[in-house]
């Protein structure tokens, strides 16, 4: 059990953290997520007894952090952004040194650096220097460090920054074991992560706290329209008239068509309502074909750039519109793996330097000019000045 | 604490530090005894030799300068590498944290004195050495280095540097030792001027308690820094 009340954290005149509440309750994960500087990593220090807050109390399984730091830090297994850790020690004796300065008892203390390591997987590494380790490894070292001693508390500052795909998985699968019998906290801005592993997120920005509940909350609370894309075959354009039919079809818009004759829509309704059944009833009557029907998820991404993006009026606008952009493109990739031809999809896969991007969307463009009129999507029209840029180029240096 | 310790001590014969520290101390102390044999152009002074090596500038010189070569690691390295993030949020406190800081550093210190009994046997061949005088100065300098350890500590508390750790420490020790050329009243504050007295084979209570209050000073003042860059930080 962990509560943080009304903690402030100050620098000079900057506040870093600013009066932030919220509770972890045993055998708990929870996940700290924000972009970067939001105060993930100073909460954590401050509830591991790194750095003191200015003001609020902390307390650790009923210690108070800075009251009785002792114990409280008995309670906690830390591991620290960047995974430092003692470089010209071997992993065993690394585990060894912090069963010790954890105070691990004597008489378990081997069976448990034993246990730590197998569990962590890395028994094969265990007798060599920390410093010829890999990055993977390295992680789950300073893992180990933390796991040693069988803490009540894990404190894991993005535990997962630096591995490849399926070290990722590994360490996932590992804190949600730990997390069945331990509380866990852990950071992070891989979103995806966090809404697999968590069962509660706190989504700090500016050192505030938006919001704080379950992914799957989250995700429904920011999704305030029921949108569905249908993909149809349409002979007699029947489909715009399809909303006089049916009274819950608050927006029907035409998306785009597609190679093999269809067309895809784009229907809202209110939240609580859902189309998908009626439209299945109602569409083959009109003589339209559903090729594909499919309801757009609002991912815990959109709900976390919604929720930021909120608290942000004031606040960088450039940032806003890189951010803007990136949600641009990463759309636009959809709709190209959706429709277009495997060479243009393979480019697209070459390229995946934001510089690059560039001139995949010409190419894209060219490709997709003749399906999309300009007006439907701004996005669009942007990129068509894009292209005309680039074809100015192209035409100066020929 | 133990922990720390052990693992502190062994970290210093992990990198060459710890084997260069002591190989360049025995240098630094046979080339004083070298010229101390030189130096009594014939009649060797057995009896007294082992506390003369003592007093040559060398030896002490190079011990103000070798010592900070093993502080300044010891919180500058913890604190750029991070890992005084596992230090300090582990249940030792802070206190005991900077003890066993000191403790190991002192006994580098320790392990190089020990290797002077070296020069008390060859001495012995030769000659009857003084033992007690011998032991009197082992303890005054075992006790200036307490001092510079301490102070060398608390320069790495200071900065994440170890270079300018070192460098603060060094000029420290400069500055005592060449103060009382200038101030008549320096010689109060120069904590080389109190060994010599230990030299002479007496304990001197007042120095002593001099060496002690200053080592603590210097160690509180180091739990101080650490504890309040724990708000800063």
């Amino acid at each position: 059990m962990i509560e943080v009340k009304n903690v402030t954290k100050k620098y000079g005149s900057f506040i870093a953290v600013d009066n932030i509440s919220f509770d972890v309750k045993d055998g708990e994960i929870v996940g700290l997520l924000g972009p970067n500087g939001a105060g993930k990593s100073t909460t954590m220090n401050m509830i591991t007894g790194f750095i003191e807050a200015t003001e609020g109390n902390i307390i650790v399984n009923g210690y108070d952090i800075s009251k009785k730091p002792g114990k409280a830090k008995k309670q906690i297994g830390y591991m620290p952004e960047g995974v430092p850790s003692y470089q010209e020690l071997t992993t065993k004796e690394f585990v060894k040194y912090m069963a010790e300065l954890k105070m691990v008892d004597r008489k378990t203390r081997k069976e448990e650096i034993e246990n730590v390591i197998k569990q962590t997987g890395l028994e094969e590494v265990q007798n060599k220097l920390i410093k010829n380790l890999s990055r993977g490894y390295k992680q789950r070292v300073s893992m180990a460090g933390a796991l040693v001693g069988n803490p009540d508390v894990l404190i894991l500052d993005e535990p997962t920054v630096g591995l490849d795909p399926k070290q990722i998985l590994e360490i996932r699968n590992l804190i949600k074991e730990l997390g069945k019998k331990h509380t866990v906290i852990l950071s992070s801005h891989i979103l995806s992560e966090v809404s697999q592993i968590c069962e509660r997120v706190v989504i700090i920005n500016k050192g505030k706290i938006v919001a704080i509940d379950t992914p799957e909350n989250l995700e429904t609370k920011t999704q305030n329209k029921n949108v569905i894309y249908v993909t149809v075959e349409d002979k007699n354009e029947k489909m715009l008239r399809i909303k006089d039919k049916v009274k819950d079809i608050q927006e029907l818009e035409y998306i785009k068509d597609n190679e093999d004759g269809t067309k895809q829509y784009k229907i809202v309704s209110d939240e609580k309502i859902d189309l998908r059944k009626t439209l299945f009833d109602i569409l083959p009557k009109e003589d339209i074909t559903i090729f594909e029907l499919k309801k757009a998820e609002v991912s815990l991404e959109d709900a976390f750039m919604k929720l930021i993006d909120d608290r942000q009026e004031n606040t960088n606008i450039k940032q806003e519109n890189i951010n803007e952009k990136q949600k641009n493109t990463k759309k636009e990739n959809k709709d190209v793996e959706e429709g277009v031809t495997s060479t243009n999809e393979e480019e697209y896969l070459e390229n995946e330097n934001a510089e690059k991007n560039v001139e995949a969307k010409s190419v894209r463009n060219t490709t997709e000019q003749n399906r999309i009129s300009p007006e439907e999507d701004s996005e669009k029209t942007e990129l068509k000045d894009n292209q005309k840029e680039i074809e100015k180029e192209k035409g100066g240096k020929e | 604490m133990w922990a720390i310790i052990k693992k502190e001590v062994k970290t210093y014969f992990l990198s060459p530090i710890g084997y260069v520290f002591i190989g360049i101390f025995l240098l630094a102390f046979s080339i004083s005894f070298n010229l101390e044999l030189g130096y009594s152009s014939g009649i060797i002074d057995f009896q007294n030799i082992f506390v003369y090596i003592f007093t040559y500038l060398p030896t002490i010189l190079v011990f103000a300068f070798l010592i900070p070569m093993i502080t300044m690691r010891s919180f500058s390295e913890e604190r750029k590498n991070g890992t005084e993030q596992l230090l300090l949020t582990s249940p030792v406190s802070i206190t005991k944290i900077v003890i066993a800081k000191f403790i190991s550093a002192l006994v580098m210190v320790l392990i190089a004195l020990l290797f002077t009994g070296i020069f008390i046997g060859i001495i012995c061949f030769f000659g009857t050495p003084d033992i007690p005088a011998a032991l009197v100065t082992l303890l005054g300098f075992t006790l200036l280095c307490m001092a510079y350890v301490a102070f060398g500590i608390f320069a790495s508390s200071l900065t994440e540097n170890q270079i300018i750790a070192a460098m603060i420490s060094i000029v420290t020790f400069v500055i005592t030792w060449v103060l009382p050329e200038f101030i008549a009243s320096g010689s109060n504050f120069s904590l080389i001027n109190m060994f010599y007295k230990f030299t002479t084979g007496q304990i001197d209570i007042a120095y002593t308690l001099t060496y002690l209050a200053f080592t603590v000073l210097c160690l509180i003042l180091t739990i101080t820094v650490m504890q309040r860059r724990k708000s800063a930080r």
